[in-house]
Order: C-alpha cells, then sequence, then structure tokens
C-alpha cells in the first residue's frame, strides 16, 4: 500500500520540483515566466514537507520551508496535497490572494506543461526534443523520489540504512546526471553530477534510460549487454536499484 | 613479459543469443551482473572445456580459475579419482526409486569425518540446507526468530533475502534479527531482548562477505557464542558452505575450536558432482525427521559415490594444509607485485579462500576492479570483490605466471593512473 506521506515527499519534491528543470529546458514554460515579477508560492503539508518555489527572470528554484512566500498553499493532511496532484483537490492561499491570478494563468499551465511531459502521449514522444526534455525531466523527477523513498518509505529506509556512506553518479552519457549522497543512512539527491563518486551508474543512452524507466527492460539484465557501466560500490547501486524499483511503486 | 590479451568475440555473440530466452543472459553469481564483471568487455561469459586449474572459454582463452566455480573445484576439474568414482556408479545407478546404497556409505564417512556430525540429510545446493537448518531449528525449540550477521549471505530462498528484495513479503523476513560480525556484546543483548524467542544463530565460520575485506573470528569469540547458545537453548547453525573442506575435514567450527548444533556443506563435497548435506548433533535428529523435505534428485546416486571418492582424495593430500601453503604462496606474490608498482593489495581472509582489495584513497574500489579486469584480459580468472578458492590442481608454476600476470596489471595501472 502507498504510504501517503513518502508520495506527498515525491509529489512535492520529486515531482513539482521538476518545474525547476522544465523551465531550463522548454521554451515554453520559460515564456510564461519571462517579463512577469518575481513570485513564490509556498507548499504547507500537515504532517508532512514544505516548501516554495520561486520564479523568478523565467527560471524556478524550490527551497524548503515557507516563511518567505507571497502565496502560501495549506494542506490539512498528506493526502490532501497528492489529491492536488492528481487533480481532486483544488487548493485555496491561505496568504496571498492578491497573486491569484499567477496560480491561474501561469503555474496551472505551467504545471500542465510539466504533465505533458511526464505522462506523455506516445505520438508526442516520436518528437525527438519532446523525448529527450520528457526523459530528463524523468530522470530528474527519478533521482529526487529515490531520496524522499530512502528516507521515508518503510521499506526505503531499510534499503537506505544498507548503503554506506558516500557519493552516487547516476546518469545518461550526453544527457543529465545526479548525485544521490548517501550518509547514516539518508540519501539526498543533487541535480548535478557528484565531482567524487564512490560508485557510477550510467546509461548508455537516453532511449536506454527511458526504457528502463518505463519498466520495459531491468537494470541488472542491462549490465550484461553493456548499456548500463556500473562500478565502484557496487553494494551501493545494489541498494540504489532496490530503491529504482520502490519508485515505481509510488509513480507508476 | 607481455601476455596476450583475450578477446572474447564469440563469448559476446553467444551471450547476445542467450538474452533473447533466458533472462538476463546468464543470471545470479556466475552472470555479469552478479559476477561484478567490471567493465563486462573484460570478462569471459561462456566456457567450452575445463581441467584442473583451467577453464577455457569458447573463444579459446585459457583462464586459471581462482573462482573454482565458486567454490566447488576443489581438487580440479574433472579429477580423474573423482570422476572414475561418478561414471562406476552411472553405469549401475543414478536416479531411482529407491535409492542407493551409497548413500548410507557417505552419511556414515561423513559422520566418521566431520566433527560435530551425528548424521548427513542429503539435497543439492547449499541454500537447501540453510533453509533445512532453519526449519529444523524451529521445529525444535518451536520458536521463529533467527539472528543473524550483518553482510550474511545464506542463499537465495526468500528468508536469507532482505525487506526491499523483489519478490521478498515483509512477513517473510520479519522473524531476521542482524547483529554485527564478531560482536559478542550485541548477540548478548539481542538475545536478552529476544529472551525464548530465537531458534538459531546462523553464520559462516569467518566473515567471507563481499564487498568488504574478510574477518576472521576474535578471540574466543566462537567459544563464547557456542556457549551462551547452550545457555539459552538456541541452535547453532553453522554456514559451511563456501569455506567446508577447505579449511578443516572434520568442519570449520572444529578448526576455530567449537562444535555446531548443525553445520551446512555443499560446493566441495563432491568436487563439482552436485551434491549438498546438512549435518547435524544427535539431539536433532528427530527434529530434522520431522520436517518435510525432498527434491526430484536429492538421492541421486552417482553424487553420492563422487563425493565419497572427493572426500577420501581429501583425507589422502591433507588437502586443507595444501591449500593454505599454496594460497600464501599466491597471496604474498600478489602483494609483492603490487608493492612493487607502489600499490597496496590488501589481503584478508583464510589462504585458502582469499579475499583481494587494492587500496585507493576514495575507497570506491575502483582501482581494484581496474586491476582484476587486467588480469582476466591476460588470463587470470579473479573476481573482483567476492572471496577466491584455491584448488588441489594449483602448481607452483602456476602461481608463478599468475603474480607475473599481477605485476603486469598494476604496471598497467601504474602508467593509466601517473596521478597516483
Amino acid at each position: 500500500m502507498v504510504d501517503q506521506r513518502t508520495l506527498a515527499y515525491i509529489n512535492l519534491y520529486a515531482v513539482l520540483g521538476t518545474l525547476e528543470n522544465l523551465c531550463e529546458l522548454d521554451p515554453a514554460a520559460d515564456a510564461l515566466l519571462t517579463n512577469k515579477k518575481p513570485i513564490s508560492i509556498g507548499f504547507e503539508i500537515k504532517g508532512g514537507p514544505s516548501a516554495t518555489l520561486t520564479f523568478k527572470n523565467g527560471r524556478c528554484r524550490m527551497e524548503q520551508g515557507v516563511e518567505d512566500c507571497d502565496v502560501k498553499l495549506p494542506f490539512s493532511s498528506c493526502e490532501k496535497f497528492n489529491g492536488l496532484l492528481d487533480g481532486t483537490v483544488t487548493p485555496v492561499p491561505s496568504k496571498g490572494f492578491a497573486h491569484i491570478k499567477f496560480l491561474l494563468k501561469e503555474f496551472t499551465p505551467l504545471t500542465d506543461l510539466l504533465a505533458k511531459y511526464m505522462r506523455p502521449n506516445p505520438e508526442d514522444l516520436k518528437d525527438e526534443e519532446f523525448f529527450r526534455i520528457s526523459t530528463t525531466l524523468m530522470f530528474y523527477t527519478i533521482a529526487v523520489a529515490i531520496a524522499q523513498i530512502a528516507n521515508n518509505d518503510k521499506v526505503g529506509k531499510f534499503t537506505a540504512n544498507l548503503i554506506v556512506d558516500g557519493d552516487i553518479e547516476m546518469s545518461i552519457v550526453n544527457g543529465p546526471a545526479a548525485t544521490l549522497r548517501a550518509k547514516n543512512g539518508r540519501i539526498v539527491a543533487l541535480k548535478r553530477a557528484p565531482e567524487n563518486p564512490r560508485a557510477i551508474m550510467r546509461f548508455e543512452s537516453i532511449q536506454l534510460a527511458r526504457d528502463l524507466f518505463d519498466g520495459k527492460i531491468n537494470a541488472v539484465a542491462t549490465i550484461g549487454t553493456g548499456k548500463i557501466t556500473m562500478k565502484g560500490m557496487i553494494s551501493m547501486l545494489d541498494n540504489l536499484n532496490r530503491l529504482l524499483d520502490r519508485v515505481a511503486f509510488y509513480l507508476a | 613479459m607481455s601476455f596476450k590479451i583475450n578477446k572474447y568475440d564469440k563469448s559476446r555473440k553467444a551471450f547476445e543469443r542467450a538474452e533473447k530466452v533466458i533472462p538476463s543472459g546468464v543470471y545470479g553469481h556466475l552472470g555479469p551482473a552478479e559476477g561484478c564483471f567490471i567493465p563486462v568487455e573484460a570478462f569471459p561469459i561462456f566456457a567450452e572445456k575445463a581441467e584442473g586449474t583451467y577453464f577455457w572459454d569458447v573463444d579459446g582463452n585459457r583462464f586459471i580459475d581462482y573462482m573454482c566455480a565458486y567454490g566447488p573445484n576443489i581438487l580440479g576439474y574433472g579429477d580423474k579419482d573423482v570422476n572414475a568414482a561418478a561414471f562406476e556408479q552411472s553405469k549401475i545407478a543414478d536416479c531411482t526409486t529407491s535409492p542407493s546404497f551409497k548413500m548410507v556409505e557417505l552419511a556414515e564417512l561423513l559422520v566418521d569425518t566431520v566433527k560435530s556430525a551425528d548424521w548427513a540429510f542429503f539435497a543439492k545446493n547449499g541454500g537447501d540446507t540453510t533453509t533445512l537448518a532453519i526449519m529444523t531449528a524451529r521445529a525444535a525449540t518451536r520458536r521463529k526468530k533467527i539472528v543473524f550477521v550483518s553482510g550474511f549471505y545464506h542463499g537465495v530462498a526468500p528468508w536469507t533475502q532482505k525487506l526491499g528484495y523483489p519478490g521478498v513479503m515483509e512477513e517473510e523476513v520479519a522473524n531476521n534479527l542482524y547483529i554485527p560480525w564478531n560482536d559478542f556484546e550485541a548477540f548478548e543483548k539481542i538475545v536478552d531482548e529476544n529472551e525464548g524467542e530465537i531458534a538459531a544463530f546462523i553464520a559462516t565460520p569467518y566473515m567471507h562477505g563481499n564487498f568488504q575485506d574478510n574477518e576472521l573470528p576474535a578471540d574466543g569469540y566462537w567459544q563464547k557464542v557456542r556457549k551462551l547458545c547452550t545457555q539459552k537453548g538456541i541452535v547453532l547453525i553453522v554456514d559451511d558452505v563456501r569455506c567446508g573442506w577447505r579449511l578443516d575435514l572434520a568442519g570449520s567450527d572444529h578448526y576455530y575450536g567449537f562444535e555446531a548444533d548443525l553445520i551446512c556443506f555443499c560446493k566441495a563435497l563432491a568436487n563439482g558432482w552436485n551434491l549438498s548435506a546438512l549435518c547435524g548433533k544427535d539431539w536433532l535428529k528427530s527434529a530434522v525427521s520431522g520436517v518435510t523435505y525432498t527434491g526430484s534428485y536429492w538421492l541421486s546416486a552417482v553424487p553420492f559415490a563422487a563425493a565419497i571418492a572427493c572426500i577420501n582424495k581429501m583425507k589422502k593430500l591433507n588437502l586443507p594444509e595444501v591449500l593454505r601453503k599454496k594460497g600464501l604462496m599466491l597471496t604474498d606474490g600478489l602483494r609483492i607485485a603490487a608493492a612493487n608498482n607502489g600499490f597496496n593489495l590488501v589481503v584478508s581472509g583464510e589462504p585458502a579462500l582469499f579475499y583481494l582489495r587494492t587500496a585507493d584513497k576514495d575507497n570506491n574500489l575502483m582501482l581494484h576492479q581496474e586491476w582484476v579486469a587486467e588480469c582476466v584480459k591476460r588470463g587470470v580468472f579473479f573476481t573482483n570483490h567476492h572471496n577466491h578458492f584455491m584448488n588441489a590442481a594449483m602448481t607452483d608454476e602456476d602461481i608463478k605466471f599468475t603474480i607475473e600476470v599481477a605485476e603486469e596489471a598494476y604496471r598497467v595501472l601504474r602508467k593509466n593512473h601517473p596521478e597516483l
């Protein structure tokens, strides 16, 4: 059964957090924000995470906490917040009513655009650029979701405890890279390659990564073909793969 | 001296065929994923033939094999005495409705040879015996919890796996308790916290887990564990699947000066013929008799005949001492080869089952993986993060060849890493 609290962490940091990358990758997202006054939206979830998305100069950035946000969206539970993501809950701001227009005119189209990439129809994926952006966004979402599962999900926490301290590189050749920093049984995800990885899992191509994320292929099965490079502290990757399996459980 | 660099064209083509019809191409510890073939291009995938201490891959490359099929090869591939016994038995009978009396002869030989054995129960794989050991302990004690040492490997049955592993339910590992190796205080504490609930403590004779330097038992560790298990009615299970027959023909518990209640054997028991055995103390014979446990091929006669010949030959050769000496000769030479090139090769575990790690300042094992790859490409089959195995067929010449290859591999590393 899906743990709603873990799902809230994933939805906030991994899914909405990918707006950071959407604004960098898709000119349409950039266009929605260009020449607009900077604005920040805080998500405050009772019994769960809180974070603020700041939109400025066509870019988006997420930071923990809601202390300095312009618009605050409170949620009485993790379930309610998760309802926002699946479209069953409409949020009501507790602060920043004057900025409600941004929520409707810019933020909603942005999240719709994100959903278009994250749950693409097969026709759209035939477009090379769409495919690249969609898979890149999926990559970052998965990387951050791994950390949320490691730190919150019961099974994920057990697995994370088996990972020795150090940085894991997860990357796609000629594509995005992420650092999964393990320390004392917890994991932090950074959207850049580590300088000094203790273990590396590198996908040969963006198509291969896509197939893996879509569950069409299995990482263990692909190692033998040489299309996934693994080196370094393999036990870290072994457990990372178990966390990766768990991502599908939450984001399927 | 410069060694030939192997090519694996036929292996790669065979793997392409394999992955179309076999999950992962080659699954499990013999495959590229679990076997940690890093990079995969440096390793052969399929073997063509094997003899003595060598195997040849489908491309015709010869390897001195320090994995010994992950343990079964102890006398040498195709040992003539063991195979003669097996082939002779195969002419008489193998898999039959009534089992061959060979099983009784083998059980008697095990009881005479293994110090803690009052009886023997046969199966096929090591995991069959560890599972039977756990079931027997639970049947005997009517308790459910099992104490493991962190970093353990006792097979692949669900109870041996961990929370979060694919296909493993939380309930299947809910009664597993974990303590660090060599930490008797942790064992005392967990026994105290679970008073009257622990059925068994299962461990290998020493910590030969993967991805870590292997660690021998501290002085008095096993004796203290034995005493507490006896006091608390906990069944002491020794998983001797890997070490068995390489340290002491009377059992690795005997080697370290204690007696297990149950001891699991497989791998080297019949020099590669498929057989495993759980041996145990008399007080558990009734409990094991009541466990529902059997298999289609478990009482086949050919492996029994092979095991009898194998044990008798190991006795004749005083094999553990031979393997220890060969292991020391090899690992001393490997250490020197590393040092000659400015590297530090850390050797751990028992010499007959040595574990290797090329030390690096980042502690990420990548340097060691590069060195192993260079050795394999030159015909010395080491593996990255698993203990190795010595066998009786290995000659001093083989060891000399290995050390020369190791030295050249370290020279390659030195050239590739001027920054070190």
